[in-house]
């Protein structure tokens, strides 16, 4: 996921304020079929997936998982990697996820993490993953699911996100990129249309921010995680 | 046709190590296998592991010169990757392995490595998490890193990982003095740095303000600062406690506030949370069997301990007492806003001048409204109310895309000021109308308000904290303005007891679960029938 400041979208003269600019015939609805096919061509066989772990929670000491958790919370209200690691939205995402799975989402300050989330969006409507940093798409997914899950999605500017997130869409091979120009792949397309997904998007199935599934599948298992309102 | 040549070389290689990996061997070949892949790949996870393998391998069947050689070499090998690729979440873990394993470590040259790479990108978290446990590792005074933050920030605009380094630095060398009332013994492993045992001496952070104010002064763009400042701002977290005990004869039960959250679940007593859904909650509620308290005649004195804290409340019930209840005034004042000094007020008030003066000179920008609007709240909340809201205005304006963050920020502060001039006045109403309220917070301090008046506000929903109000006299009457309805004490049973939302043309959300409505059949039609502006219709 390299930045190429070469890229005639990307703004790079000012050293405080990194964006992109959506030209005006970028995408800006939504290519649901030219995206179907994207993924289909990927192939889809038994065989090309398999489970990872089938870890039950009670094989986990959860009290001292949380305590490690808690241990990277930060002045901002974020987390990141380690105790004592800068916030960043990919590690936020993972422990606001973690804290929704094992009921502890009062042992955030969602009022000033949502703040930081919320000062993700830039002028493009694009989300970065942490201050003076490029927007990119998957962060569409990282903070918005992180703002979903602690109650406080409507404090960014959902419209300009939507544009950003269809400006990011290859009108020819389907499939989203990082940024409005860049090339596509799986990673942020899954992102693109999840982010659509949360934003509201009805041609999507509603999608769950703690574990990235359609909400009808954990319906029908009977799995609803904790969120604040 | 090159890059296919490439690929066929790539593949091989990466095919012979998989085989050796799985023959069990060690060997120099190894070595030189996986060192050609990573070159090329140092996020091949797989390879690294399998390289610490050949290498503890070879920990074993060398001596310790030998050994400190290899790792040198390694060091000098990893030192090219990252040339290439300083963002490799598989480099720099293997150079943390191989320092932590190497028999005479040269810590000097580690943390002189790290000062060039942020000197390149001071924005490399890999780079600043590697420095953290050189620092660690080879015991780096936190002065001498505190003043390598104040060498980067004087020098790069792109701070944000200086500022937040400071920020966990500056807690380790001037915690808050030992007899200053809100310490209270050993710091929990887990604590926050929201948390007061994390929290900078005084002095400290009155040097600490300049500092960031010269940092903002000199570029009023450069965010982290202003992140920074808000930090520095915050107000010192309550103490741990049972915060109110209400009694009522009437209803036989005690409704308890706590300062946080908690789980009173399965504790003696029956206790419930209030909280629909979530088991951990500020407000619990006990019924006590029927006839203990329910004689007027007598006079019962209730204790409520809070085992884990080692901390109880007493409320005694009088004769001829319907109700009772218990609660620290001492706390009033400091609700909301951090005990400050007469010398922390005073160099806050030249804060908010100096800030005011650079408003003026940016009036665009959001960080300015908003640090001026945080600095008012910490210095009277009440008396800054009406300034409070036309800054809030403006920077909705300046800030569009946050527009109903501030709308939040505003709508939870208005609440604030409620809550003290309710405590002032030593009333249990709540009124707060014609505020533009888009959010309700702070219910677990609304426990004994009687009457609640949130007309001519903006709010769409009410959220399930608001059975906090545990004292609250629903009057079907005075709901007739308002824009929500809520689910208090399952009640509702019939579309009469409805009737008069009707004449809420606002009324969006309508949330009847556990009423006894919500079973009566063709309920759903019913009430779309009579309340056609619903869009949200829980049942």
């Amino acid at each position: 996921m390299g930045v190429s400041i070469s890229n005639d979208h990307v703004i790079g003269t000012s050293a405080q304020l990194k964006d992109v600019i959506i030209k005006p015939d970028a995408p800006s609805s939504l290519l649901l079929d030219k995206h179907a096919d994207y993924i289909a061509a990927y192939g889809s066989k038994k065989d090309d997936y398999t489970t990872t772990n089938s870890g039950k929670m009670d094989t986990i000491n959860v009290d001292k998982a949380v305590e490690f958790v808690l241990s990277c919370m930060n002045f901002d209200g974020g987390f990141g990697c380690r105790p004592g690691s800068e916030s960043h939205a990919g590690q936020i995402y993972c422990c606001t996820g973690f804290l929704s799975l094992t009921g502890q989402l009062h042992q955030l300050n969602a009022d000033l993490l949502g703040w930081w989330l919320c000062e993700r969006q830039l002028p493009s409507g694009g989300l970065n993953g942490r201050p003076e940093k490029l927007p990119d798409v998957c962060y569409s997914w990282w903070v918005l699911a992180s703002l979903k899950i602690i109650g406080r999605i409507h404090w960014i500017d959902k419209a300009k996100l939507r544009r950003f997130i269809l400006a990011c869409q290859d009108e020819e091979t389907g499939g989203f990129a990082d940024r409005p120009g860049d090339m596509v792949d799986p990673f942020h397309t899954l992102f693109g249309v999840a982010g659509l997904s949360l934003l509201g998007d009805e041609q999507i199935k509603a999608v769950n921010p703690v574990l990235c599934m359609p909400e009808d599948v954990l319906q029908r298992i009977g799995l609803q995680p904790d969120l604040l309102s | 046709k090159e890059r296919e040549k490439k690929l066929q070389i790539y593949v091989a290689a990466r095919d012979a190590c998989f085989t050796k990996r799985k023959d069990g061997v060690f060997d120099d070949e190894a070595l030189q296998l996986t060192q050609q892949l990573l070159s090329s790949n140092p996020d091949f996870a797989t390879l690294w592991n399998y390289r610490r393998e050949i290498l503890l391998h070879l920990e074993t069947v060398r001596n310790q010169d030998e050994v400190q050689k290899i790792y040198e070499a390694e060091l000098s090998f990893l030192e090219s990757c990252l040339k290439v690729n300083p963002k490799s979440y598989g480099s720099w873990h293997h150079r943390g392995w191989v320092s932590a394993r190497l028999p005479r470590p040269d810590w000097a040259r580690e943390l002189s490595l790290c000062d060039r790479c942020l000197s390149l990108d001071d924005r490399n978290f890999h780079c600043w998490d590697y420095r953290r446990m050189v620092v660690k590792m080879s015991g780096v005074p936190v002065k001498q890193e505190l003043d390598f933050t104040d060498r980067l920030i004087g020098s790069n605009f792109s701070n944000y990982s200086s500022w937040h380094y400071r920020s966990t630095l500056l807690p380790l060398l001037h915690p808050q003095a030992p007899d200053t009332p809100s310490q209270c013994g050993n710091p929990p492993p887990s604590a926050s740095p929201q948390t007061h045992f994390h929290r900078v001496c005084e002095e400290q952070l009155l040097k600490e303000y300049e500092l960031v104010q010269n940092a903002f002064f000199t570029d009023p763009n450069d965010q982290s600062a202003w992140f920074y400042y808000r930090w520095l701002l915050g107000r010192a977290e309550r103490d741990e406690m049972i915060s109110c005990v209400y009694v009522s004869r009437e209803e036989e039960r005690v409704a308890v506030a706590f300062s946080r959250p908690v789980n009173a679940q399965s504790v003696g007593v029956e206790w419930q949370s209030v909280h629909p859904h979530f088991k951990n909650s500020p407000v619990w509620i006990c019924s006590l069997p029927p006839g203990t308290i329910s004689d007027v005649a007598n006079e019962h004195n209730l204790t409520v301990h809070w085992t884990e804290k080692h901390s109880h409340r007493d409320c005694a019930l009088y004769t001829g007492r319907s109700e009772s209840w218990c609660r620290d005034t001492a706390t009033d004042l400091e609700l909301f806003r951090s005990e400050l000094s007469v010398e922390k007020t005073s160099v806050l008030q030249s804060e908010l001048q100096s800030v005011r003066q650079l408003q003026e000179l940016e009036p665009l920008n959001k960080w300015c409204l908003l640090t001026i609007i945080l600095l008012m709240r910490a210095l009277d909340p009440l008396g800054y109310e009406k300034e409070t809201l036309a800054h809030f205005q403006t920077l909705k304006d300046v800030d569009s895309m946050r527009s109903a963050y501030y709308s939040d920020l505003c709508s939870k502060f208005m609440i604030e000021n409620t809550i003290l001039k309710m405590e002032y006045a030593e009333v249990r109403v709540f009124s707060i109308s014609d505020r533009k309220l888009t959010t309700l917070c702070h219910l677990d301090q609304l426990l004994l308000v009687t009457h609640i008046n949130l007309s001519s506000n903006q709010l769409q929903q009410l959220p399930p904290q608001f059975a906090m109000l545990q004292c609250l006299e629903v009057r079907i009457g005075t709901l007739f303005f308002l824009l929500f309805f809520i689910n208090l004490n399952s009640e509702i049973s019939t579309l009469a007891d409805l009737q008069p939302l009707a004449s809420c043309p606002k009324l969006k959300r309508l949330d009847l679960r556990g009423n006894p409505i919500t079973q009566t059949t063709n309920a759903e039609a019913e009430l779309a029938g009579l309340l056609p502006s619903v869009t949200d219709l829980l049942l």
